[in-house]
């Protein structure tokens, strides 16, 4: 039945199948192996610590790759989450108007972090900072009120 | 191929002996039905993996998912072929039934094959839907919410019936651990079975070329 001078015969076409099968199974170890392990969607640690920096003065200062913000307020230093208390989005701050912004449905805080427009229902929230000598320690598990934020 | 390793073994049994020629052309089935199975074996790979990292619920569903598609190393990639399995199924699996009414291969012997096949359909629907559900975004609380009051109308055991399915999804997510467990488990099971026994009477009904 097969033709004796053809290359890709029946016999070798099945076999490059399997081959390509198994390399392309083999490829595949490394970046299973990398999502299996990821350790990305874990819960990380609810204390961030930093230095004391004159960038951070009385206006709200972004601490990067977290949702906190900082600033001096009265003799220490206030934290407040940037998670919009409507439905989690992460706001940000315009130093300029002086206001927060939600990117998802639009929901606007005042500076102090009430809202005044949009759908959030509650103010963001304040987490407990207590400055350490030269070391600012941020609690972003333990939710404060606005008078007690400043430790 | 002796007598006794064809008795053995499933895989060779399920291998036709003889093949009527009509049915070995391509234009024949389109292989539809292979390419159904095809995605279904994707989607089972792909959906084991992702459940190493999917956690189901009112926010986690929607968040896991994010992370997944975002920080996980290659979870968009298993994310993704996992919709989209999901999506050529649904299509290749109605093109095959269509196919099947073309052919007229529901009549005799093949009358239980066809009621097997339609089970098969309505199946891979819900599940289809209920992946959907998985998602945790707003759109699936909303399709979560209607498809409950939809349930909900069966005379009797309806409010159950949507309670023992659903759960109790809120309208902003249709994640709940009741639609995880049906999507991961219970549903896929009872189709891999009808499968199985779907291609055994293909065989037993007179063959048909394998993909
Ligand atoms: S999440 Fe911020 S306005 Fe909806």
């Amino acid at each position: 039945m097969e033709d004796e001078n053809s290359v890709l015969t029946r016999r070798n076409l099945l076999r490059i199948g399997w081959v390509s099968i198994i390399a392309s199974g083999l490829l595949s170890l490394w970046p299973l192996s990398q999502y299996l392990t990821s350790s990305e969607d874990s819960l990380q640690s609810d204390i961030i610590t930093l230095k004391i920096s004159p960038l951070i003065g009385n206006q709200w200062y972004h601490i990067e790759n977290t949702r906190v913000w900082l600033k001096r307020a009265g003799q220490g230093y206030a934290a407040i989450l940037a998670t919009c208390t409507h439905l989690g989005c992460e706001v940000a701050y315009n130093s300029s108007q002086q206001k927060w912004f939600c990117p998802c449905h639009g929901s606007v805080y005042n500076a102090e972090g009430t809202p005044i427009a949009g759908p959030a229902p509650r103010d963001l929230a304040r987490v407990a900072v207590k400055a350490v000598n030269d070391t600012l320690i941020v609690n972003i598990g333990k939710v404060v009120g606005m008078d007690r934020q400043i430790l | 191929m002796t007598q006794k390793r064809t008795q053995e073994n499933f895989l060779w049994h399920i291998r036709a002996r003889q093949v009527p020629a009509r049915a070995l052309s391509v234009v024949y089935t389109f292989c539809l039905g292979g390419i159904s199975f095809l995605a279904f074996v994707v989607l089972a790979v792909t959906g084991v993996l992702l459940m190493f990292h999917y956690q189901p619920g009112y926010s986690d569903g929607y968040h896991s998912v994010l992370n997944l598609a975002s920080v996980i190393p290659y979870g968009a990639v298993l994310r993704n072929l996992h919709y989209w399995a999901g999506q050529i199924m649904v299509i290749t699996v109605a093109l095959h039934m269509v196919r099947v009414v073309w052919t007229q291969s529901y009549r005799p012997p093949r009358e239980l094959n066809w009621v097997v096949g339609v089970s098969l359909l309505v199946i891979t629907i819900i599940l289809d839907f209920s992946g959907y559900l998985l998602r945790g975004s707003q759109e699936s609380g909303a399709a979560a919410t209607v498809a409950v009051h939809i349930l909900q109308l069966v005379p009797g055991i309806g409010v159950g019936l949507a309670a023992a399915f659903f759960g109790h999804p809120t309208a902003l997510s249709g994640s709940t651990l009741m639609i995880y467990v049906w999507h991961c488990v219970a549903l896929p099971s009872v189709a891999f079975y009808l499968q199985g026994y779907h291609f055994w009477r293909v065989r037993k009904d007179g063959g048909i070329k394998p993909l």
